[in-house]
């Protein structure tokens, strides 16, 4: 079933980063002071002068830095809308620009000063100098940023390729069978069929737009819910679901789309494949600022007939996880003779990062 | 047409026998929610075709499919699936009789008319692709006008015998029709040949030891006990043997 990859948080497809934010200017600082302190290192001859020699360069490299990341700050929205490639030229461009103005400034100043700061060069040796300075620096600073927002790009692509791929898994069986039930159902019992016809509406709808990334709680467990209704309907008595999640704060968010696939694959490689069915037991717990999520679910003794499947919707799942909290969050699994065992722990957040 | 129905879902067995109900030309003469049952209602009434659901509990529709080859008049299978898209290649390229959920009237009309015994290749290679594992779990004896499942695990050992092959299990013996080599290579895994006519379950192997005469003799956990119910290994499967013993 083709569906839209999900729209992910402008922040991660912007090119360039953004410099009106405190952790950015930071790193234009420090970065400042270390190209300083390596350029007066390296130019640096008259004994006892090393310190002064340094505050003249701070001061005018960090000048050019900290108006640079202005000029960026400002010029983002406007030069995001060109393209990656084009981006990164139209912001050289104007930094290289603005090098070049603040070298003829610096060395006007000079003029004025007199004795205080000298530049010993001439003044088209001086603004060569810098303008070339500038340009490798400006270049590798850009090739930097351009690579880190490939890179964002390609795993913010790829969890969207997932998702989709993950939406497109868990679709063509259960539906055609819930299909089948309700074409059963018209003639046998119609006021279930429009319930079900409902049920499954709100399913899909809950698929198709799952271009959140993460959702509350409450509505993730709805549409669970929803879900093993319609199981419920096929399988009778075989299923049953124990909620244990009284102590779950149903404002937390968590990543759309994983409660679900995993009741499905509690169903599907646990529950259909025994004879007197089971109960699938979710249970969930907070603990501090953790929140753990365990779905449990009998499995048939005999599975070596029914192995492979549910690797891959783990697989999307803990992907996402990744995604989203980055090594903060685990998706562990546990399987015995006879049972099967997710437990999915999670940081509580109410509002998305 | 005499017509029975299986499939683990109440309600997608009322589909098909709303449909079948309609039409005159066809008679439920049975339905079962699980391969066992489908055997024993199919001993029976013998139908002239069973609609199967592939994925079920227990017995699945492949195996149940399998044990209804072996009737001595087999029906017609007609497997019916909600979306196993590498199994339905398998059963276009083999023109086989299968339905896709939800069931449409003229599909299981056309089936219907196209019902034909399929062969245990067929059913092999769609067990492959719809990703089923085609070891059956049961073996199936036919004693009396009875049918017995025999689960596989239970099974101490084949052993040909003139026509037949007896099968010594947990709770008795009985006679199938299979032949020695085609467990021999069905359930390679678990069992291992000690003689021309005699495979063993490698997992029952007790003791290996030397009778009076020369020859290798093996018993068997939970078989028969004494001198006289131990197995002899012929020469040319006593290294064999030893190999897997020491594998499990």
């Amino acid at each position: 079933m083709a569906s839209r990859p999900p729209d992910v948080a402008k922040e991660t497809q912007a090119y360039l980063p953004d410099f009106c934010a405190a952790g950015a200017i930071f790193v234009v600082v420090l970065v400042s002071v270390l190209i300083a302190i390596v350029l007066t290192l390296a130019s640096h001859t008259t004994p006892g002068t090393f310190l002064t020699e340094l505050a003249k360069m701070s001061l005018f490299i960090l000048w050019l830095g900290l108006l640079g990341a202005a000029i960026l700050c400002q010029i983002r929205p406007w030069v995001e809308k060109f393209g990656q490639t084009q981006a990164f030229v139209i912001a050289f461009v104007l930094l290289e620009l603005l090098s070049l103005a603040l070298a003829e400034i610096a060395f006007q100043l000079t003029g004025i000063f007199g004795e205080a700061v000298i530049i010993n060069d001439t003044h088209g040796g001086f603004i060569l100098r810098t303008f070339a300075i500038s340009s490798i620096i400006i270049a590798l600073a850009m090739r930097y940023l351009y690579i880190s927002s490939e890179w964002r790009r390609s795993i913010v692509l790829e969890a969207q390729a997932r998702i989709s791929a993950l939406q497109a898994l868990i679709r063509p069986h259960f539906l055609f069978n819930s299909m089948n039930t309700i074409a059963s159902l018209t003639r046998s019992d119609p006021a279930r069929a429009e319930e079900a016809i409902e049920d499954l509406a709100d399913l899909l709808r809950a698929n198709l737009g799952a271009q959140k990334d993460r959702t509350t709680l409450k509505e993730e467990l709805e549409v669970a819910a929803i879900y093993q209704r319609i199981e419920k309907l096929r399988l009778g008595e075989r299923l049953n679901v124990r909620w244990n999640i009284g102590e779950l704060p149903m404002r937390a968010l968590i990543p759309s789309l994983t409660i679900q696939p995993l009741l499905e694959n509690a169903i599907y490689h646990g529950i259909e494949l025994l004879p007197e069915g089971g109960e699938v037991i979710v249970t969930g717990v907070r603990n501090g600022n953790n929140l753990e999520i365990e779905m449990r679910n009998p499995i048939a003794a005999d599975r070596s007939a029914h192995k492979g499947g549910n690797q891959m919707a783990l697989a999307n799942i803990r992907q996402r996880f990744e995604l989203a909290y980055g090594g903060k969050a685990t998706v562990s699994v546990e399987e015995t003779d006879d049972e099967f065992r997710v437990k999915l722990c999670f940081p509580y957040d109410e509002h998305v990062v | 047409m005499k017509i029975l129905i299986v499939d683990d879902e109440a309600l997608a067995r009322d589909r098909l026998s709303q449909i079948l109900v309609d039409s005159d030309e066809h008679d439920v003469v049975g339905e079962a929610e699980n391969g066992a049952q489908a055997l024993e209602i199919a001993r029976e009434s013998a139908p002239d075709v069973v609609l199967l659901d592939i994925r079920m509990p227990g017995m699945n529709g492949i195996e149940t499919a399998h044990h209804l080859n072996s009737f001595e008049s087999p029906p017609a299978i007609i497997f019916t699936t909600a979306y196993d898209e590498y199994a339905i290649e398998a059963f276009d390229a083999r023109a086989v009789g299968y339905v896709l959920k939800p069931v449409r009237r003229e599909r299981l009309d056309r089936a219907l008319e196209r019902a034909a015994r399929l062969s245990n290749i067929t059913l092999s290679e769609i067990a492959k692709r719809s990703g089923i594992s085609d070891l059956r779990e049961h073996i199936c004896a036919h004693t009396q006008g009875e049918i017995k499942l025999i689960p596989v695990r239970d099974v101490f050992c084949f052993r040909a015998d003139q026509k037949y092959v007896r099968v010594q299990h947990r709770n008795g013996e009985d006679l199938i029709d299979d032949s020695l080599n085609h467990l021999e290579q069905e359930f390679a895994d678990e069992f291992v040949r000690i003689h021309r006519n005699a495979l063993i379950a490698v997992r029952q192997i007790d003791t290996l030891k030397k009778s009076s005469g020369g020859q290798t003799l093996v018993t068997l956990r939970d078989g028969p006990q004494g001198e006289d119910s131990a197995l002899i290994i012929s020469r040319r499967h006593v290294a064999n043997v030893r190999r897997r013993i020491k594998e499990r």
